[in-house]
């Protein structure tokens, strides 16, 4: 392996490992206020895919409006499916992991008689490729990556520095302690729903004019989340960046060393190795 | 009193006059045991589209003094080989279905004891070769191209060509994917030695959607060409995208995938430009295939999926062997089917061969062209074929 060649995998693995982390996020957040694992994850980060397409390419609404229509949509549709399904079925495991699945399966099957087969595309919003030591970036990754970086570091913010943040980590921590202080803990668990569908909703955005789209799309990126919320640990912000950022050097550094299908493998023997030594996870708590 | 009832028994022969048609036309079901949803579902949906629209075109036909309309039975299968021996099996004892599409290769090695046990009317949509279709499996016709009849016709001629002297292969990490790069493999070490190198192989699961880290390792082989086989639309756009994006301005070569020509153009953009591809037409051959990719944009308010074609013309054939045979035996219409040609095929005459290479006329023989995007457009790649007998 050339020095040329590793830079550029660490380059790509770096740059995918933040668009996995957007993603990812959503999962993570929902999981450490109500811990509950939104299996329906998946298809909202394909519903905000196909919403870039349908608004932006098809609607020709500009992009900066669709994006905020589809954080609006993924806002309400976070707000409503806490309130019809995740709020009475708080506590039970079980049926809330069966309700999430179903929710997941019927948005698919619904969305391949809507959208239909054929893949979709949305047009490069920044084509061309940057170049620097032999090592090439398509634009257009490097935005989405640069965008979703912003996201992760507000989301920090807005989780450690304001009073509904402290709310959120007050319920992580000890829901009946929080409730007791007097922390509304119906209302901030609905606003982290929310917020987890619109870090899904727009990580799907950000990849639409990268990859093609198609109904099918939020399996494969509901299988990275949990990989990597499970690496970094189930409800760590930091965690997560961490093992989004590992996961992605190890596919593509692991890719050009072993073949892509052996860091296939290495993402799943990683992931078993932390669930061994650190069942926490990396940043996680016990 | 009486007139009422003359009037109520009147009523009720004009009711009978009317219901005895429809008592007389029974269901022919056909069965789609074919990706329904995930990764591969835009074949399954195409074979449905394709039975669907061959269905209007045969309206009922008859068998002795029975009338039969094609039904559609959907079967999801999700390309998995467990899923798909559920399906038959609910097909074949619950359903009493006997004709169906069972799409892929990879699905195929499990159910083969159940379609020769019940003589299962198998309407193939696969590519892997003679590992489906050969003389144990009388009741399988493959009504698509295989990998080795399109290897074999085009891959030599088209190397020397295009001035390939370097291949890597890039495919799913299922049967097809694997069967195929072994395919190429032994043609590029065998028919071109000392001409042309394979210089690598890199696989991916079925859905994968960033190729950056398998391509990076095959780009440090400097392939001329990249074979993309065994790959749906969507996935040998992102790749030629990808590969573009990292600086391969090689050919990609894609022979057994269904590929739809709008779409790829519309996701790589110029990177796929020099995509070439065997099953795709840059003119419509027949007015037939024009008139089906119309009457599919209209009924489905999108382009024809690369399996409609296929699956139009095999319901169409299988039907004319039903009625030419007289029978719903599986067996018989086999027999009259091996020998029948089909002048109804979208790309035009069809016939069945490859007897030397399988033992049996199970594979269907149609013209099948190559074609090659430039400027964003497929044009026809004048090739010499070779034959595949």
């Amino acid at each position: 392996m050339t020095a040329q060649l590793l830079l550029q995998g660490l380059a790509i693995g770096v740059v995918n490992g933040i668009l996995y982390v957007l993603t990812a996020l959503g999962l993570t957040l929902i999981y450490g206020i109500l811990h509950i694992v939104n299996f329906a994850h998946g298809e909202v980060f394909m519903l905000g895919a196909m919403g870039v397409y349908y608004l932006y390419v098809i609607g020709k609404i500009p992009l900066v409006v669709a994006l905020a229509l589809i954080v609006l949509l993924a806002m309400v549709s976070g707000l409503l499916v806490e309130r019809a399904f995740f709020r009475r079925l708080r506590g039970q495991w079980l049926q809330l992991v069966v309700a999430s699945v179903g929710i997941s399966l019927i948005v698919q099957s619904l969305s391949w008689i809507v959208f239909g087969a054929q893949e979709k595309h949305v047009p490069s919003i920044l084509p061309g490729v940057v170049e620097w030591a032999g090592v090439r970036m398509p634009r257009e990754r490097l935005l989405a990556a640069a965008v979703s970086l912003l996201l992760v570091a507000g989301l920090y913010w807005f989780v450690q520095r304001t009073r509904t943040g402290l709310a959120m980590r007050a319920i992580e921590e000890d829901e009946e302690t929080a409730r007791m202080l007097g922390v509304d803990a119906d209302r901030v668990a609905a606003l982290a729903v929310g917020l987890g569908f619109v870090l899904a909703a727009l990580g799907g955005a950000f990849v639409a004019p990268i990859y093609s789209l198609n109904p099918g799309m939020g399996l494969e990126a509901i299988i990275m989340c949990f990989i990597i919320v499970i690496i970094g640990g189930l409800g760590s912000i930091t965690g997560t960046l961490l093992a989004g950022l590992l996961i992605g050097v190890l596919q593509s550094v692991g890719a050009i060393a072993l073949g892509s299908e052996a860091a296939q493998v290495l993402v799943f023997v990683a992931m078993i190795a932390v669930l061994v030594l650190r069942p926490a996870g990396l940043l996680g708590k016990a | 009193m009486s007139k009422v009832k003359g009037i109520l028994f009147a009523a009720g022969l004009a009711l009978a006059s009317l219901a005895a048609p429809v008592a007389a036309q029974k269901a022919f079901p056909i069965a789609n045991l074919s990706p329904l949803s995930g990764p591969a579902a835009a074949f399954g949906i195409g074979v449905n589209r394709g039975i669907e629209l061959a269905a209007e075109d045969i309206g009922t036909f008859s068998i002795g003094a029975d009338r039969f309309k094609v039904e559609l039975r959907q079967y999801d299968t999700v390309l998995d080989p467990a899923k798909t021996v559920a399906a038959l099996n609910r097909a074949v004892l619950n359903d009493s279905v006997r004709y169906g599409f069972i799409l892929g290769a990879g699905v195929h090695a499990p159910i083969l004891p159940i379609i020769r046990q019940n003589g299962f009317f198998d309407i193939f949509m696969g590519a892997a070769g003679r590992t489906v279709t050969n003389p144990d499996n009388p009741t399988v016709f493959r009504f698509m191209s295989s990998s080795d009849q399109l290897y074999h016709t085009f891959t030599a001629a088209l190397y020397q060509k295009l001035n390939v002297k370097r291949v890597a292969f890039l495919g799913p990490n299922d049967d097809l994917g694997r069967s195929d790069a072994r395919t190429l493999r032994e043609i590029v070490s065998s028919q071109m030695k000392g001409q042309v190198e394979f210089v690598g192989e890199e696989f991916f699961p079925r859905g994968e959607k960033d190729f950056q880290p398998a391509l990076l390792r095959i780009l440090a082989q400097k392939p001329d060409a990249i074979d993309t086989d065994a790959s749906p639309t969507g996935t040998i756009a992102l790749i030629a995208k990808q590969a573009r994006e990292l600086g391969y301005q090689g050919y990609f070569f894609s022979s057994t995938a269904v590929l739809e020509a709008k779409p790829i153009v519309d996701i790589a953009g110029k990177g796929a430009d020099n995509i070439i591809a065997y099953r795709v037409w840059a003119k419509p051959p027949t007015p037939l295939y024009q008139e089906i990719a119309e009457r599919h944009q209209k009924k489905y308010n999108e382009a024809a999926l690369g399996t409609v074609w296929e699956s139009y013309a095999a319901t169409r054939w299988v039907v004319e062997a039903i009625q030419k045979a007289g029978t719903f035996d599986t067996k018989k219409v086999a027999a009259v089917l091996e020998g029948m040609t089909f002048d109804k095929h979208p790309f035009g005459p069809a016939s069945w061969g490859a007897e030397k290479a399988y033992g049996i006329r199970r594979q269907i023989q149609t013209p099948i062209p190559a074609s090659i995007i430039r400027n964003g457009q497929w044009e026809t790649l004048d090739v010499r074929q070779s034959t595949f007998e």
